[in-house]
């Protein structure tokens, strides 16, 4: 399917279940005339115009075989500055361990597996580097954040003690 | 600005100075990284603001912003990548004077240009700013709903894709500001029940998502190649070298100025505006692209220039004309600061941190350029493995350090994967912030102005500046439209003829 297709469904998707969202939003004695959910339905309406128009210019320009052969070439071309999807989303899968792990075991360890998971990911050389620069990494973090900002990082519900 | 005395005051009983030269040295840093703009430098450090003095936290960022400038400069020249969008004109004549042994001279030549545009950027926002914003002192919340919308309206239609795609982004931005209590009544909206968003999603969080996270992640697995000569040192202009200059430094200062005044112009225009319109106007034509001095110091004065000219609007009437001022923008509603005329008002002080800082910055980025050069070099020779590591741990104790909440952390990464589908399907992400960060403000305003009037909508015509500001919205969504419609004509009579 055509990007901006697939763009203008999702935003149509996106302006309905938001729409049907606001709906739900309480009233409230206090409320204007607008009220806490007229700006919200207002805005789901004009984002599922524009999804519509997006997905019927799609189509439009599909059935021409002209401006959208041009955008699509342009497309690809960004693609390939990108990292493929299965790699982006594997970077922030690394990002959503790190939020699981943090309260358990803490922020040195936590910032420590994430920086030698990462360099890993990114194709460092497995040597005795990277546990070094992660240690280092997570020592480091810990004084910046911790000690000179005074940041209250977790210390880890499994090692509670040892770094407070 | 107010008296002398609060700048004397503001030199010695603060620590501005240590701000500047803070600020200045990370923007050096991480504009000398490759694929680490401006805005994303500021992005990185604005959770650390948090907890900061409201104005010596907007003066770090403006600091950030004139620092990452210049870094920029720094692998354009050396290893012929642009560490910043806008330091890309200097590729052109600053790695062929490297190639020709002469980088120390490049480097000197782009540092001082960069001073020079700096100076004058600063005096261009000293002048205009305070007397810009007395025009907005005459805002009602219609006015106030009118340049919102206006904002919107501009960013998106001079962002890159097209008309539709913006507008859609600032909309959804919109949508994103309005999760929270509701600023009039205080109903709950979207949130769920889960507590974490009685409060809304912080900007911050939106800018660190969308600007740092989706860079990390479009850099994912690309190959490490860069490597700088260690053994560089600058080499500062002569004085009959900067005389020599001074032709090309003043395009680049004008076409700064305009480029910084213009929504969505932004340095990477102004830069190549400025290279072209300085061999237009140089004795020595022909050298451009040969390793021209001028061809170094026309871009760099320019894009330096609009690190400053570009808070002109931002300051005056709250509407940021790039990404670097909506992070500026960001790091103000942050502390509570309403943008545009009420600042000049209620934080006079902050509009002279900004001032000072900037000055500061400016002049100590001669020796801290130099100081800083090794420590450059050393960081842009780092292999990326370990650097998307390291940037990826900073991003995220940074924005713990908000609310000390992992829910947080959660919002960043999903805003991150929003905005790499966004960059895959080309949708620009400037206007979403803008729609974050200007919704409150849009929101409110037509909520209040309604109220005066009784619910009748034509408050918004009767009101002269809310009519004029929305006229001009609806002019650039019209000829932004008008001018799709002609590219898309174009490329199909092109394809018609091949």
């Amino acid at each position: 399917m055509n990007k901006d297709l697939l763009s203008g469904v999702v935003l149509m998707a996106v302006a309905g279940t938001y729409y049907a969202w606001s709906t739900q939003i309480a009233d409230s004695t206090l409320s204007d005339e607008i009220g806490a959910g007229g700006l919200p339905q207002v805005l789901a309406i004009i984002l599922a115009i524009l999804g519509f128009c997006l997905a019927g210019r799609a189509l439009l320009s599909m059935k021409l075989n002209s401006a959208t052969v041009n955008e699509a070439k342009d497309d690809d071309d960004e693609e390939d500055r990108n990292a493929p999807f299965p790699r982006a989303v594997g970077f922030l899968l690394f990002g959503a361990a790190y939020v699981l792990l943090l309260p358990l075991i803490g922020y040195v360890i936590a910032t420590a597996l994430l920086i030698a998971a990462i360099a890993i990911y990114e194709g460092a050389p497995r040597t005795w580097v990277v546990p070094a620069a992660a240690i280092g990494g997570g020592v480091l973090y810990w004084a910046i954040f911790v000690k000179l900002l005074g940041v209250n990082q977790p210390v880890g519900s499994l090692f509670q003690g040892l770094f407070s | 600005m107010s008296t002398f005395a609060d700048i004397i005051h503001l030199l010695t009983e603060t620590p501005i100075f240590f701000v500047a030269i803070i600020g200045l040295t990370w923007g050096i840093l991480g504009g000398a990284l490759p694929g680490i703009s401006a805005s994303i430098t500021m992005a990185l450090v604005l959770p650390f603001t948090y907890t900061m003095d409201p104005a010596q936290a907007i003066a770090l960022l403006a600091c950030v912003y004139i620092g990452a400038e210049y870094g920029g400069s720094i692998p354009a020249i050396l290893i012929r990548t642009p560490g910043t969008n806008s330091s890309a004109a200097t590729v052109i004549d600053g790695y062929e004077m490297n190639r020709q042994g002469r980088a120390g001279e490049a480097l000197g030549i782009s540092l001082m240009s960069g001073v020079v545009g700096s100076l004058f950027g600063l005096a261009m926002l000293i002048l205009l700013t305070e007397p810009l914003s007395w025009l907005a002192l005459a805002f009602t919340p219609a006015s106030y709903f009118g340049l919102g919308i206006l904002g919107l309206s501009v960013i998106s239609s001079m962002s890159s894709g097209s008309l539709l795609k913006g507008l859609a982004a600032a909309v959804v931005g919109l949508m994103i500001s309005t999760v929270g209590t509701d600023p009039i009544s205080g109903v709950t909206r979207f949130t769920f029940d889960i507590p974490d968003l009685l409060g809304g999603i912080e900007p911050v969080l939106v800018m660190v998502g969308l600007f740092a996270l989706t860079e990390l992640m479009s850099q994912s697995g690309s190959l490490n190649t860069l490597k700088l000569n260690a053994s560089i040192r600058i080499k500062l202009p002569s004085l009959a070298l900067m005389n020599k200059l001074k032709r090309s430094q003043f395009i680049g200062c004008i076409l700064g100025l305009f480029e910084g005044l213009t929504p969505g112009g932004g340095g990477s225009i102004a830069a190549f505006m400025s290279y072209n319109e300085a061999r237009r106007w140089s004795k020595t034509p022909q050298l451009f692209g040969k390793g021209s001095e001028e061809g170094v110091a026309a871009p760099e004065t320019a894009n330096n220039t609009v690190a400053s000219t570009a808070m002109i609007p931002l300051l005056s009437f709250g509407i940021p004309s790039s990404n670097s001022t909506a992070v500026l923008l960001g790091g103000l509603l942050m502390h509570g600061l309403i943008p545009g005329p009420r600042l000049f008002e209620q934080s006079a002080q902050v509009i002279d941190s900004i001032y000072v800082g900037s000055f500061i910055a400016i002049i100590a980025q001669i020796g801290i350029g130099i100081l800083i050069l090794p420590a450059c070099i050393w960081l842009v020779n780092r292999p990326r493995y370990y650097r998307s590591g390291f940037i990826f741990a900073l991003i995220l104790s940074g924005i713990y350090t908000l609310n000390n909440s992992t829910f947080d952390l959660g919002i960043a990464l999903m805003l991150g994967l929003v905005g790499y589908l966004m960059r895959m399907t080309r949708f620009p992400v400037l206007p979403m912030i803008l729609g974050v960060v200007l919704g409150h403000m849009v929101e409110s305003s037509y909520r209040r102005s309604l109220v005066l009037s009784g619910g009748d909508l034509r408050i918004f015509l009767e009101d002269p500046i809310s009519l004029g500001l929305l006229s001009l919205a609806f002019i650039f969504i019209f000829f932004s439209l008008v001018r799709e419609f002609r590219e898309a004509r174009k490329a199909k009579l092109k394809e018609v003829h091949s």
